[in-house]
């Protein structure tokens, strides 16, 4: 499928067979990739499809397990990034990496100073940066203190900085996921005059109709593999979802419904502002019934984390109600919802869902401390605690060698088993359940959504936020579309396609 | 993770400050293991072994603490006696124990430098009544009316009768009509230096204004040993209008000095003849003379007394100006010119036609 | 699984840091011109007859009483990540405050040490409750406002001794509160030692080792067994996912603030009440700051912390025949200050060891394999 035939010169970047494993999961399975020289070459794939991971192996933050890098057709193991940096490959982050009190000047000469006889020069400095952003229409002023900035000039601090660093092939990861639309395009306009000046750009994002604007070539990735190569001239949107989301049906599916007329959860007119100022969460209002799985699509960082926080009591609202059955949950304590029956599956479980260096027997209880079976009037009772830990794990296909393994060891999938074991363990008349696959392995996913269905048969009422189409798609008895910490769209999830769905998420439909 | 390196970190910081203070402390303690007496070159070798007990940081301390060395050293000297000294722990929590051990192990008579042992030695001289034991600084009478014990001695000074004759230089110095004075903490100890310095300071010029600032309260002995704070006192109360500072404040009195030779004016030393002491001629300009506490001397004849078994024990051996254990120290001659009249004041003193008070 | 084993290997890294100290503290000692060997003779002899033996042991643990409450106290803000920097101050404010409510009231005896002891825990409760509550309400760093109030407690602690709490006389070179009545006194252990064939200590070993011991198991039982220390444990390991189950995060700071100074007021009561009967200018001090010590050296863990404090006392006892032997007391310093830090180092490597060995194991899986226990044993609790 790649136009190998027509490169004369050799590819700047060729990937062949890159295999990356975490412990239990595989994060990157043979990837083939060849990026030419003085192209835009686009990277998609949908959130945790592993295109992260490969950049890091491509910027030597990592070393793949299988696989070998070519950069200008040279073979080269990078140990670190400074090895990726020396041949010529820079990465801009999503998350800007700059000093605020510098300069512009000062940021983007740190760690590569400029040296005249061992003093600093800056003189030589400005006039290579200034250089540079004429050449690439950047556009910097140099004694500006980087404080002074926008995010769009920031960024651009951050193109001029790898650049300084003498990279021919730069890496973008997800660039506009931070900017708003005119700054989109002058983003474009810059990465137009790079490769005008015959530098390489590899642009990571999940933005379809972005892609087919900026790109030269699209490379998809799904579930850790290539699974084929675009020319964003001839490709259409959908044909490109399809390759994102894969064409088979989705496999989640939960046909005959069980919901039914009881509300277990009420969310009226919910409000959330960030300490900025920023509204993150915009008036939203649904309901949960008994028996319902309500599913949330969006793309990352339009309000959904948020608005799960404010329904588990981890965010305070700005306005808005809770019901919870009968009763106004508004003012309770996360401690009283989960002891109200609220559990919950976070979207960061080594963040928000474990403690990695304690036993599995306390990740047991993690939650449900002040419930049996670890209550035991002031005490943690740990036999029992033990014997409820070995029961999950035997019930939930744990794989650990007991209940006094740390959580650490466990891989993602059997980690992730033991939380929506944990969770479940409580019977919960509500759960909300965010990005419960992610970064499991196949098996594991298959064995969580069971759980989810079984559940939802039993009578749970579900909140699903995933990144993962099919997952939504598949499970949902309603689906609601957030963008912009507003719910855009209510769409069946019988008739709706990935296609569909994802133009809706990325605000365009409505 | 975040939580281990923590506590690293803190462990790092505590490791250094440990260490810091152990290398900060006493670089010249010499060897006691060798017995001081062991050539015996001018007298008989004594059977005497004397335990010398310095308070907390005390040893090294090149005033008060080494006072009471060359007191020993004397002693070494004259009756070839054995000696061995000790000093308790950063907190000072095992001076009885200190005690104890030095009497214990057959050490007599065992010598307690500094009132800080209080509180500890009247039990330990019940314990040993059979080991003689002697107090600088510390009254043999418990304020409570007790005694301390018939094996105790008590050796004072009367620091106020020196601090009055220090009092009466600075006001016979003064141009400005205003003196100063710094304590390094607000101990009776120390108010008895103020006592006496007013007082000899209101004898030649009761129109005097005396400057009194502490630099720390009594139970934070930091004040001894905190040039920095010594040095902001000194220099407010030279900003002030103040042209004589006396200091009564331990290694505190550095930055008096300091502040002193910053704003060119004079400054009194404290214990020991600080103009030989201070090894800089920058600092000796401006002491104009030293308030002397002859330890030495208080520790030489103890010693001596109890190898002539004519220690009384149960009382207190008072050196005043009439024994010459206070007075002022004629180094760098500043005083030269003044010091009839301040020969005239120590003679009225030790006649009795001057009490000096002792409290503020 | 193997318990014997199991111990071992929890003992392990301790053990390896203590001898690597041992080592550096030879070398340090040679430099300085004395020899080891005098040195460690002089570390382990206790005397040649039984009554200087327990003399020794006395002397060993009135000085491990203090240190044990200390590190008790520094421990329980460790477990949940928190500095508590400040039980210097609260220890010292808690004692003259005991000392003046125990000279004020002449009570039944257990009533009156009852009295002693709760108004000690009050104090530094309320001294360290105040560190705790800027933090929740204005995210000011305990570090810095415990650093802050030692300076207050410290100049609080002196005007109130030498003003109206000040038991003797104007003009008296130390200043003290006056001393405890006898019913707020503690009578020692030499008795109870007595009656059991041991030769009595020269020195009266303090009664508070008792009422030490029940703290120290009942701070055991609190961090291990009971909810409140699960949720301190998990605040520690990681707030995020502690509040997320649905710990309070902001009360549990305040909560973990007031036990670490309630505990902190117990420092100074076993001088208090079984030997000096006054808090006074020459009331021990610093050891708030040996606390940190020694809840590094006892991982947080109680028993932990019993035997550095013990290890503490053992060494500072040495300090003295140190000096009678010719060696500069300060080695002793060093000694402790290279434990510390080999203890600490020594139990980080253990940690990380322990958790690549568990990773390995982990991505070995499935099948499930009989070894689990000794990991979890050589990991910081």
């Amino acid at each position: 499928m790649t136009s190998s035939s027509e490169a004369v010169a050799p590819p700047a970047v060729e990937l062949q067979g890159i295999t990356k494993r975490f412990p239990g999961v595989v994060a990157n399975s043979d990837i083939n990739l060849v990026v030419r020289r003085g192209e835009v070459h686009a990277i998609v794939g949908e959130n945790g499809a592993g295109k992260s991971t490969l950049m890091k192996t491509l910027y030597g933050m990592h070393r793949p397990d299988e696989g070998s890098v070519h950069v200008a057709g040279t073979e080269q193991h990078f140990k670190s990034p400074a090895d990726a940096i020396a041949a010529g490959i820079g990465m801009v982050h999503q998350h800007f990496m700059l000093a605020d009190n510098l300069t512009v000047l000062e940021n983007i000469v740190l760690g590569s100073e400029p040296k005249s006889r061992g003093a600093l020069d800056f003189g030589a400095a400005r006039r290579k940066i200034l250089e540079i952003s004429a050449a690439y229409g950047l556009d910097l002023e140099p004694d500006t203190l980087v404080e002074d900035l926008g995010v769009g000039d920031r960024q651009r601090v951050e193109i001029a900085k790898v650049l300084y660093r003498g990279a021919t092939t730069l890496i973008l990861d997800e660039p506009t996921a931070v900017l708003v639309p005119q700054e989109v395009d002058e983003l474009f306009g810059n990465l137009a005059e790079l490769k005008g000046e015959g530098l390489t750009v590899i642009f990571i994002s999940h933005k379809l109709d972005e892609v087919r604007k900026v790109a030269d070539t699209i490379t998809v990735i799904r579930r850790g593999t290539t699974v084929g190569t675009a020319d964003p001239k001839t490709v259409t949107a959908r044909q490109l979802a399809e390759m994102m989301v894969g064409t088979e049906l989705p496999t989640p599916e939960t046909r005959e419904s069980t919901v039914t007329e009881d509300v277990v959860l009420g969310v009226e007119d919910l409000s959330v502002l960030l300490p900025t100022g920023r509204t993150v969460v915009d008036g939203v209002s649904f309901r949960v019934h008994r028996g319902e799985v309500v599913g949330i699509a969006g793309v990352e960082g339009n309000g959904q984390s948020e608005l799960v926080e404010a329904i588990m009591g981890l965010q305070p609202l700005a306005g808005g109600r809770l019901t919870f059955g009968a009763e106004d949950m508004t003012s309770w304590t996360t401690r009283e919802r989960r002891d109200g029956g609220v559990g919950f599956i976070p979207e960061d479980r080594h963040r928000q869902a474990l403690l990695l260096d304690a036993a599995l027997w306390e990740n047991r209880i993690l939650g449900n401390q002040t419930r049996p079976p670890a209550r035991k009037g002031i005490f943690i009772d740990r036999g029992a605690s033990r014997n409820s830990c070995k029961k999950i794990m035997k019930e939930y296909d744990v794989r650990a060698p007991g209940c006094d393994t740390l959580a650490v060891a466990l891989s993602g999938g059997n980690q992730q088993k033991l939380i929506v074991g944990r969770e479940m363990s409580g019977e919960p008349k509500l759960l909300i359940a965010a990005h419960p696959t992610r970064g499991v392995d196949v098996g594991a996913q298959a064995v969580i959504w069971e759980l989810l269905k079984t559940a939802r048969h039993d009578g749970l009422a579900i909140i699903l936020i995933s990144a993962d189409l099919d997952e939504l798609i598949g499970l949902s008895d309603t689906l609601y579309v957030m963008f912009r910490g507003k719910l855009v769209a209510q769409l069946d999830p019988g008739d709706v396609t990935p296609e569909q769905l994802g133009t809706h998420m990325t605000g365009a439909a409505a | 993770m975040r939580r281990t390196r923590g506590l690293s970190l803190a462990a790092a910081l505590l490791v250094g400050s440990l260490t810091l203070a152990a290398c900060a402390e006493d670089s010249s303690n010499t060897d006691p293991d060798e017995p001081g007496g062991g050539a015996a070159p001018t007298s008989e070798v004594s059977d005497v072994r004397v335990g010398l007990a310095f308070d907390v940081g005390g040893e090294g301390d090149k005033s008060f603490n080494d006072s009471a060395v060359a007191g020993l050293e004397l002693a070494i000297e004259e009756f070839g006696i054995t000696e061995q000294r000790v000093s308790p722990n950063d907190d000072g929590s095992n001076r009885a124990e200190l005690l104890s051990q030095l009497a214990e192990q057959g050490f007599n008579p065992v010598i307690a430098v500094g009132f800080a042992y209080d509180e500890v030695i009247a039990t330990v001289a019940a314990d040993f009544p059979d080991t003689t034991f002697a107090q600088v600084d510390g009254s043999n009478a418990v304020f409570d009316g007790t005694s301390k014990g018939p094996n105790h001695t008590g050796l004072l000074f009367a620091e106020e009768q020196g601090s009055f004759l220090a009092g009466v230089a600075a006001a016979l110095k003064s141009q400005t009509g205003t003196i100063g004075f710094v304590g390094g903490v607000e101990i009776g100890l120390i108010q008895k230096f103020e006592a006496g310095y007013v007082a000899g300071a209101t004898a030649v010029n009761p129109d005097i204004v005396v400057d009194v600032q502490y630099i720390s309260p009594a139970g934070d002995f930091s004040g001894f040993g905190d040039p920095a704070r010594g040095k902001i006192l000194a220099q407010g109360m030279y900003d002030g209008g103040a042209d004589i500072v006396y200091h009564a404040a331990g290694g505190s009195g550095l930055g008096v000095f300091q502040a002193a030779s910053e704003s060119g004016t004079l400054a009194i030393g404290v214990d020991s003849d600080q103009y030989e002491t201070i090894g800089d001629p920058a600092l000796q300009e401006v002491i104009m003379t030293s308030m002397l506490k002859r330890v030495d001397v208080a520790v030489s004849e103890f010693i001596s007394a109890f190898i002539d078994g004519t220690v009384e024990g149960g009382t207190d051996i008072i050196y005043d100006l009439s024994v010459d254990g206070v007075g002022l120290s004629t180094s760098g001659g500043q005083i030269d010119d003044i010091q009839a009249d301040i020969d005239g004041f120590k003679q009225q003193i030790i006649d009795g036609e001057i009490t000096v008070p002792t409290t503020p | 699984m193997n318990v014997v084993r199991r111990v071992g290997l929890a003992l392990l890294a301790p053990a390896i840091a203590l001898v690597v100290a041992a080592i550096i503290s030879a070398f340090v000692i040679l430099a300085i011109g004395e020899d080891p060997l005098v040195a460690l003779r002089e570390l382990v002899n206790f005397g040649d007859n039984s009554a200087s033996q327990m003399q020794a042991v006395a002397v060993i643990l009135n000085r491990a009483i203090p240190l044990f409450l200390a590190g008790l106290a520094v421990s329980i803000g460790f477990r949940m990540g928190l500095f508590n920097i400040g039980v210097e101050g609260q220890y010292r404010l808690a004692t003259i405050m005991a000392a003046w409510v125990g000279t004020a009231v002449v009570l039944p005896r257990p009533v009156q040490l009852l009295l002693i002891i709760v108004v000690a825990m009050a104090v530094g409760a309320i001294w360290a409750g105040i560190a705790g509550i800027l933090k929740v309400t204005r995210g000011v760093s305990e570090v810095i406002s415990t650093i802050m109030l030692n300076f207050i407690a410290i100049g609080l602690a002196s005007y109130l001794l030498t003003g109206p709490f000040r038991g003797t006389p104007e003009g008296s070179l130390t200043v003290a509160t006056e001393d405890l009545p006898e019913s707020g006194r503690l009578p020692g252990l030499n008795g109870v030692m007595a009656s059991l064939g041991l030769a009595e200590p020269r020195s009266e070993l303090y009664g508070f080792l008792i009422p030490a011991i029940v703290v120290g198991v009942l701070v055991a039982i609190l961090v291990k067994r009971t909810r409140f220390g699960f949720d301190l444990k998990a605040s520690g390991l990681n707030p995020t996912a502690a509040t997320a189950s649905g710990v309070n995060a902001r009360a549990m700071v305040v909560k973990a603030m007031l036990l670490s100074g309630a505990l902190a007021g117990l420092i100074g009561l076993p001088d208090l009440v079984g030997d000096t009967y006054h808090y006074g200018t020459e009331f021990t001090s610093g050891l708030g700051f040996l606390g940190i010590a020694v809840a590094l050296l006892g991982r947080n863990n109680p028993l932990g912390i019993a035997f550095g404090a013990l290890l503490f006392g053992f060494l500072d006892r040495a300090a003295l025949s140190l000096q009678f032997a010719g060696i500069p007391s300060q080695v002793v310093t060093i000694i402790q200050g290279t434990i510390v830090l080999a203890v600490v180092i020594a139990n980080e490597v253990a940690r990380r060891i322990a958790i690549r060995q568990a990773e390995r194991t982990g991505a070995n899986l499935p099948t499930a394999r009989p070894a689990a226990g000794e990991q979890q044993a050589t990991v910081v609790q």
